[in-house]
């Protein structure tokens, strides 16, 4: 499984989309040293864009990386070689599955370090009303890497059961989404305005948001941007949340590639 | 033990419109360690088909294959196996070395063996000049070639190839051939498909043919070729004003005082007695059998009449 991920790192560095995303990575760095155009809340705007900017790489990465990859491996028939090795489907699965989270963890960091030398440059400029409290950043950040991980182990799910890379891709954006409103809509499903909302259709979305992976407990980045207090022991909920889930996604994937049948 | 023991495998495949296609009928066969075994059968009777299914890639729809005693479902039962895909595709951003290096690494050879190991393969199948350019770059024949390399580098006791020799030039098969009766003299094991009789009749100690997914014929090729004597070419020494007609046969070829005789297996031992008793003498006595190809066209002629 080591091997496995370290081709999967081998292969995402040598991708020409993935180079692709990372010079855009390096050029939309320089906008929030734009931003301070705008001569007000430099520093806040700064890091508002730097962390939006991250996210918005790593939901590329997730979604191209976590929906192609076996999608990829079995159209080009590379699973036919690597399967014929004594590679049980569960190693496969998994070496591929920590090789691509452990890559958007690298961008993370990568990207984490620029942004961090941005919002430094522009705060010496243009001096922050409040401070700037790093710890918080670094934890934003963490937490948006944590979220596209889970949402890799969506892709790699719904690739398990697709022969195309449509359901994947696209699933994964539509999950991505879904998984993004499922805390508002169930909040406005409880509150009272909704009582004119059939109980059938309240069950449902119900239903649906203790099933869908909710991603909006793993977004500080109000807390970053206002330098607020961080809920600790919400924090370690949510931790505790992406494991249980990667892995109760992670066990489904491998039942399922265990038993495909590669034709 | 038996390397390969397939039993009683049935495969079908449900394609578009919920067509059901019998891949393969009832297939039972065994595998000894140290045999070469070729696996012979026109295309679509179910070769990849079986093949995939020994290693684990499909499911069977009922009964079994091992390799050596260990289910094909489980990875364990590839850990001495090498095995060469049909039209094989490896991780094309790898280069040769890479991917012989990965695969060696899945088979836990340590380091230095793996290195020796693999300028071994990487040499003697014509690749070292290209070892360090992704496989992306290589041509159709370069890639099988790094097929056989990744299927040679851990030393294997069972080898799995389908259709080996597809896509070599006449050099690359006759190394293949040679590699292959090498194999051989090791003790290994060796299993191939191919639609080639010839490469059959050269290398391997029996063959299995089969023909619209069921196995019509599994013997030792030197059985096969026994069977297939059909008559005997004489060349007798006779005078040349004679007419050519000897035993009730007409000469098949005339060249001055030789003469030559087609005689059927039949008609044989009564044809020699008439050279006996008229003195005449034998210069030379020549088998006229059947090869593995005509045996391999009856059979699937016959497959697809009944068919
Ligand atoms: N994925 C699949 N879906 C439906 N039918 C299939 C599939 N794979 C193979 N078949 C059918 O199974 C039969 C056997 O195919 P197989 O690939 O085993 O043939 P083969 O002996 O390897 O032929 P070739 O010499 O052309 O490689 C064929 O009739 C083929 O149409
Ligand atoms: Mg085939």
């Amino acid at each position: 499984m080591m091997t496995m991920i370290g081709i999967t790192l081998k292969g995402i560095f040598r991708d020409r989309v993935f180079q692709g995303i990372m010079v855009t990575a390096c050029a939309f760095l320089l906008i929030p040293v734009i931003a301070s155009l705008s001569m007000r809340q430099v520093t806040e705007l700064s890091v508002t864009l730097s962390l939006s900017l991250i996210s918005f790489i790593l939901l590329l990465l997730s979604v191209f990386l976590g929906g192609t990859s076996l999608w990829k491996d079995i159209d080009r028939r590379y699973t036919f070689s690597v399967l014929g090795l004594p590679l049980s489907r569960q190693s496969y699965l998994l070496g591929r599955f920590c090789g691509t989270a452990l890559f958007v963890m690298l961008s993370a960091a990568v990207l984490g370090a620029a942004a961090f030398a941005v919002v430094c440059y522009s705060s010496a400029i243009y001096p922050a009303d409040r401070p700037i409290i790093w710890s918080t950043m670094a934890l934003c950040i963490l937490f948006d890497a944590l979220k596209y991980i889970l949402l890799i182990a969506v892709a790699f799910l719904l690739s398990t059961v697709s022969t195309s890379f449509f359901l994947p891709v696209f699933g994964t954006i539509a999950m991505f989404f879904a998984g993004g409103v499922a805390q508002q809509v169930h909040e406005y499903i409880l509150s009272p305005a909704s009582e004119s909302i059939s109980p059938v259709v309240r069950q449902i979305a119900n239903g649906l948001y203790y099933l869908l992976p909710n991603f909006e407990a793993f977004d500080l980045k109000v807390n970053a941007i206002y330098g607020l207090p961080l809920p600790t022991g919400g924090l370690l909920l949510t931790l505790g949340y992406f494991f249980v889930y990667v892995t109760f996604l992670l066990s489904v994937s491998t039942a399922i590639f265990s038993r495909r049948e590669l034709r | 033990m038996n390397a390969i023991e397939i039993t009683d495998l049935c495969k079908q495949f449900t394609g578009k419109k919920r067509v059901r296609i019998d891949a393969l009928k009832n297939i039972n066969l065994q595998v000894e360690t140290g045999e070469i075994f070729g696996f012979l059968g026109p295309n679509g009777a179910g070769k990849s088909t079986t093949i995939k299914i020994i290693m684990g890639l499909l499911r069977p729809s009922s009964g079994t294959a091992r390799i050596l005693g260990v289910h094909s479902g489980l990875a364990a039962s590839r850990l001495r196996v090498g095995f060469l895909p049909e039209n094989p595709a490896f991780f094309d951003y790898l280069s040769a070395e890479e991917y012989v290096g990965f695969v060696g690494s899945q088979f836990k050879m340590d380091d230095g063996l793996l290195k020796r190991r693999s300028e071994d393969v990487l040499k003697r199948l014509d690749l070292w000049d290209a070892r360090r350019r992704p496989i992306r770059s290589y041509s159709k024949g370069m890639v099988q070639r790094v097929g056989l390399a990744q299927a040679l580098v851990h030393d294997p006791d069972i080898y799995i190839l389908d259709e080996p020799m597809s896509g070599l030039d006449p050099i690359g098969r006759a190394l293949v051939k040679d590699i292959i009766l090498e194999l051989k003299n090791q003790g290994k094991c060796v299993f191939f498909s191919t639609h080639i009789t010839d490469d059959v009749e050269k290398v391997c100690d029996r063959v299995g043919v089969i023909v619209r997914g069921a196995l019509v014929a599994l013997d030792r090729v030197e059985n096969i070729l026994k069977s297939g004597v059909e008559g005997y070419l004489v060349h007798l020494r006779l005078s040349e004003d004679v007419p050519a007609v000897f035993g009730g046969f007409e000469a098949v070829r005339r060249s001055g005082a030789i003469s030559e005789f087609y005689v059927p297996c039949p008609a044989f031992n009564s044809f020699m007695g008439t050279v006996n008793t008229s003195g005449t003498e034998v210069v030379l006595v020549e088998t006229r059998r059947r090869n593995l190809e005509d045996f391999f066209l009856s059979l699937v002629s016959v497959g697809r009449e009944s068919g």
